[in-house]
């Protein structure tokens, strides 16, 4: 090539990494900075401004690092195995308690954590029986319904009324369909599993049973072949098929169909985490806004009392972070966690209810969707755990989502077989 | 361009088009053309359509009129939008000048000298372009941060342009492989140097093959998404992950992803036009 | 020339193999992404794909599937379609940036768009399909439409990258075998068969080895449209790679998947252009 082309790209390159020097110079990061990596989401957005506020009283830089939710679990797991201080504060999920406590600092002293929930909390317990997260929200599953379509004491209290009143409301013309909600992989919740812990029913035996050891002791013996299982399969076959309460696709819905047929008016009932239900209620993006209430989930045929899952989303401290800045996050999470007037704001701004109890009370008095949510989810007793908590745990729910999708996708007669044959594959994903 | 006609040689046998009459050609022409505009633009239209729907009308986007600005001026207000725009230019930009540079040079060696080290760099090309990206797109993570150009323009710059290295002096060889030595060789016999001779005779017949190769990089580059999504943080945005921060655990916000997306198209276009000219163009020998 | 392929090489080297050798070691190595105790287990990963039921019997064969058709298709599209637009017609430009429409759009975008357009409740061919008397069609809850989706898909937005490729191509051939031919009266399809094809052969070969290749690897599309589903039946290789990798964090094992895979399309691109170079001579 001719010596003026060369000399050009010879520039380009100088150019280029001038910039680079301009740009990515990274200094030595002082005492007095803060990182916090996150999912973006308006909840971590909210709960960070209660900590920017700490922030600024104390004169610490904050840098927010919003993420991308499909690689965020990646990319941490890497900077915390590999030991570093790329962040000082992380999202941490009860979905990642039990892979990451080996990683991050034991939260037990922070101020406040005596005044959170401590049920949720288990999921991020670690192998010296200390805590590993700070909580910033609960997140939890509701029962929604339409309440320009049934009152109060019409709102369905077991499946069975759930597809009768379906069926009425449909046969009326005042809706499409029943019950619409996520079915497919990551969204196994809002259709087989809140109706499979209603019913009694649980993955592994001995139901509902959390402790690592006892499921171990027992084999990780999966209870997809149940009679109880096969109940559950049964009612969302015959919803789609029979009934035709719920559409046939629902097997390929995730939370976002399920969201926009209800919000587009097109089914009375589903069950979704409580924070949509700010979207539901905005008249700029919901149809049905002022039309939305919350009730307890529907029981099965072999449950008398309801059920309702109450997980957190927090924050946890990697431990290849100098002990500096470890102590500076600590006071910066305990100031956050005992702002009452800063959650209180969260619950108004996003409807993620707060860690911290002495601020529901005063939620409670003042707003009565709280209440709603409360009477829902909160006063549900006992709380039970959405998830196993053990590192194989995403393994064994994609083969029970394939095994149910499976089951769910062919005859009704199948069903029970194509229950028995899900049952080696979860139970070799729990083991491997 | 029609066929220059003649008695020579007796009737030709005639084919499908010819049998057509000359209305019919054109009609099929037409109607093929036509259907052809129809798929691939219907889903662009219909994703700018739904990036004007506002709430729960961006997934029924049929069933009301309603339009709405407010999805763009939503992602316009984050700061970190207009940055990721420039940030994608820059190293789409960059990555096309420097990646082409090292291509068309490459390829044409490729394809003129075939040597133990054309062979060589042909073979290794093929087999790590066989590897798929989840089993090294980690490790390459570990190897910006270990080279401390994690999240910097030369820690995207660098991997790109080894991709693209890969893809693209393999495409160049079969441009040039089309193109008659012949007249270089009539070139070298007048005293042209080898560099002479590229560049005065094979590289201009090459040019509608450069420029094609030229959009194609930055069209991918601009898009490209694991890349920008792994060797990225908050000093680097690209705007394929600032899409992607539009899906979170508890959903997708699809109204603002495309209207970024929709967004995005927009400097594509741009340079999808202004490089047709030469894809079109090209030189005669 | 060395002084031109060295910095290429060094960059080539650095970001391409050595990740691609880190991978390949982690595939023979107990690693799983939340406790990297990176032990040396030998083929133990490798004898867990390969006798994968799963694997065999449904990925591949998905996999080869989509690429012998997705490629296949595409070239036979883009091919007609850089024909077309080789001439000088009225309107021809914006004919041309229309068909690369699909490059300018990011194909995670165009699968989400797709995803919701095949919705059964609020898709638009929903709509219109149910609009000309179908009965409804549970697009995404069934294996062959939604692996239909995924192909057309794919074909979308891979037609228009052959078409500027031979596009190309075809101006970059010269005019004399076409006087020739047109002095000699030759058909419309002898002039494309026996002069066009052959001279465009080293381009195409090229285009249609690497198409293969990255079609293999097809993630995003699947990924986004189904996620392999419903129950595995559209899972392609790549997914089930990247689900071994970091869904089920076994990093050795999905790396283990990866390299199966490389080798597999490695072996399976050089029979392609072996096959395919003999053909495209033959038919001179």
């Amino acid at each position: 090539m001719s010596k003026g082309f060369a000399k050009r790209i010879g520039l380009l390159t100088g150019l280029i990494g001038l910039t680079i020097f301009a740009v990515g110079g990274a200094g030595a990061l002082s005492a007095q900075e803060l990182k916090i990596g996150y999912m973006k989401h308006d909840i971590h957005a909210a709960n960070v401004v209660i900590m920017e506020k700490w922030a600024k009283a104390k004169g610490v830089k904050l840098t927010k690092i919003p993420m991308a939710y499909s690689v965020f679990q990646e990319k941490v797991t890497a900077t915390l195995t590999s030991g570093g201080d790329q962040f000082d504060v992380i999202w941490h999920n009860d979905d990642w308690g039990q892979l990451w406590k080996k990683w991050v600092e034991p939260t037990n002293d922070i101020t406040g954590m005596d005044k959170v929930a401590r049920k949720p909390l288990e999921a991020f317990i670690n192998d010296d029986g200390k805590i590993s997260a700070v909580p910033m929200v609960h997140t939890v599953g509701v029962f929604f319904y339409r309440t320009d379509l049934v009152s109060e004491n019409e709102v369905p209290k077991t499946l069975d009324e759930l597809v009768t009143v379906s069926k009425k409301l449909q046969s009326e013309g005042k809706v499409k369909w029943g019950y619409v909600g996520g079915m497919k992989m990551n969204h196994t919740w809002f259709s087989q599993w809140w109706s499979m812990w209603s019913n009694n029913c649980d993955i592994f035996y001995p139901i509902y049973s959390r402790d690592n050891k006892e499921l171990e002791a027992n084999g990780w013996k999966p209870a997809l072949a149940d009679p109880c299982h096969q109940e559950i399969i049964e009612f969302w076959w015959d919803a789609m098929n029979t009934h035709k309460i719920s559409p046939r696709a629902m097997t390929a819905y995730g939370r976002d169909e399920a969201n926009a047929i209800f919000m587009a008016g097109d089914a009375a009932f589903t069950l979704v985490d409580s924070t949509h239900f700010g979207s539901f209620n905005d008249p700029k993006k919901s149809k049905i806004a002022g039309k939305v209430g919350m009730a307890r989930f529907p029981m099965g045929p072999r449950r008398t009392t309801p059920v309702a899952w109450n997980e957190v989303w927090g924050w946890a401290i990697p431990k290849g972070v100098p002990d500096d800045r470890k102590k500076l996050a600590k006071e910066m999470l305990g100031a956050m966690l005992t702002d009452i007037e800063g959650q209180i704001k969260q619950w108004e701004d996003t409807g993620g209810p707060p860690p911290n109890r002495e601020a529901w009370d005063k939620i409670a008095a003042m707003d009565p969707v709280f209440g709603q949510l409360k009477h829902a989810v909160f006063d549900v007793e006992p709380p039970m755990h959405a998830a196993y908590y053990f590192p194989n745990w995403p393994a064994v729910h994609k083969a029970y989502s394939d095994a149910t999708i499976g089951a769910l996708s062919g005859k009704r007669e199948d069903i029970a077989a194509a229950l028995a044959k899900g049952v080696p594959i979860v139970h070799a994903a729990a083991v491997q | 361009m029609t066929a220059a006609t003649t008695t020579h040689g007796g009737s030709r046998t005639p084919g499908f088009f010819d049998a057509l009459a000359p209305g019919g050609a054109r009609a099929l022409f037409f109607l093929s053309v036509t259907a052809v505009l129809f798929l691939f633009a219907f889903p662009v239209f219909w994703l700018v359509l739904t990036s004007l729907k506002p709430g729960w009308e961006v997934f029924y986007v049929h069933r009301s009129t309603e339009f709405t600005w407010g999805n763009y001026v939503d992602v316009l207000q984050e700061e970190i939008v207009l940055n990721a725009f420039i940030n994608s230019f820059v190293i789409a930009t960059a990555a096309t000048i420097l990646s082409l540079a090292v291509t068309v040079s490459s390829g044409y060696m490729l394809s003129r000298f075939r040597g133990p080290i054309a062979n060589t760099w042909f073979g290794t090309i093929y087999l790590f372009r066989c590897i798929p990206y989840i089993s090294w797109v980690l490790p390459l993570y570990f190897v910006t941060q270990w080279l401390g150009i994690f999240d910097s323009y030369l820690g995207l710059l660098l991997p790109h342009i080894a991709v693209h290295i890969c893809f693209f002096s393999w495409i160049m060889k079969g441009f040039f492989d089309g193109i008659d030595p012949s007249m270089e060789h009539a070139a070298l016999i007048d005293g042209c140097t080898r560099w002479g001779a590229f560049r005065r005779v094979a590289l201009p017949s090459a040019i509608p093959g450069i420029a094609a190769l030229a959009i194609l990089c930055w069209l991918w580059t601009w898009n490209e998404f694991l890349f920008a999504l792994i060797l990225t943080s908050h000093n680097t945005p690209m705007i394929t992950v600032v899409m992607a921060q539009f899906v979170h655990e508890l959903g997708t916000e699809w109204n603002l992803m495309s209207a970024t997306a929709v967004m995005t198209m927009g400097p594509a276009l741009i340079i999808t036009i202004f490089g047709q000219k030469y894809v079109i163009k090209g030189l005669r020998i | 020339m060395l002084l031109l392929v060295g910095p290429a090489a060094a960059v080539l080297v650095l970001f391409q193999i050595v990740p691609i050798l880190i991978g390949m070691n982690a595939s023979f190595r107990s690693w799983a992404l939340y406790d990297p105790t990176k032990t040396w287990v030998g083929l133990k990963h490798y004898i867990y794909v390969l006798s994968d039921p799963v694997f065999m019997t449904v990925v591949l064969p998905n996999t080869f599937l989509l690429m012998f058709l997705s490629v296949a298709i595409s070239l036979v599209f883009g091919l007609a379609l850089a024909h077309l637009l080789n001439r000088d017609f009225l309107g021809q430009r914006i004919v041309q940036t229309i068909v690369l429409l699909p490059l300018m759009v990011a194909p995670v975008i165009v699968s989400t768009m797709i995803r919701w357009m095949f919705n059964d409740q609020f898709g638009i061919v929903a709509v219109v399909w149910e609009g000309l008397g179908f009965e409804p069609m549970a697009w995404l809850a069934e294996r062959w439409p939604s692996f239909s989706i995924i192909l057309f898909t794919d074909v979308w937005i891979w037609t228009p990258w052959f078409t500027i490729i031979l596009l190309a191509g075809l101006k970059s051939l010269p005019r004399e075998p076409y006087e020739a031919a047109a002095i000699d009266a030759a058909g419309r399809w002898r002039v494309f068969t026996h002069i066009t094809l052959p001279m465009l052969r080293p381009v195409m070969l090229v285009c249609i080895v690497i198409r293969s290749i990255d079609a293999f690897r097809t993630f995003d599309q699947v990924w986004v449209i189904s996620a392999g589903g419903p129950a595995r039946g559209t899972e392609v290789f790549s997914v089930y790679a990247y689900i071994e990798a970091f869904q089920n964090l076994n990093f050795g094992r999905g790396s283990a998947a990866a390299v199966v895979g490389g080798v597999i399309i490695m072996v399976v691109g050089l029979l392609m252009y072996r096959v395919l170079n003999r053909l495209m001579e033959v038919s001179r």
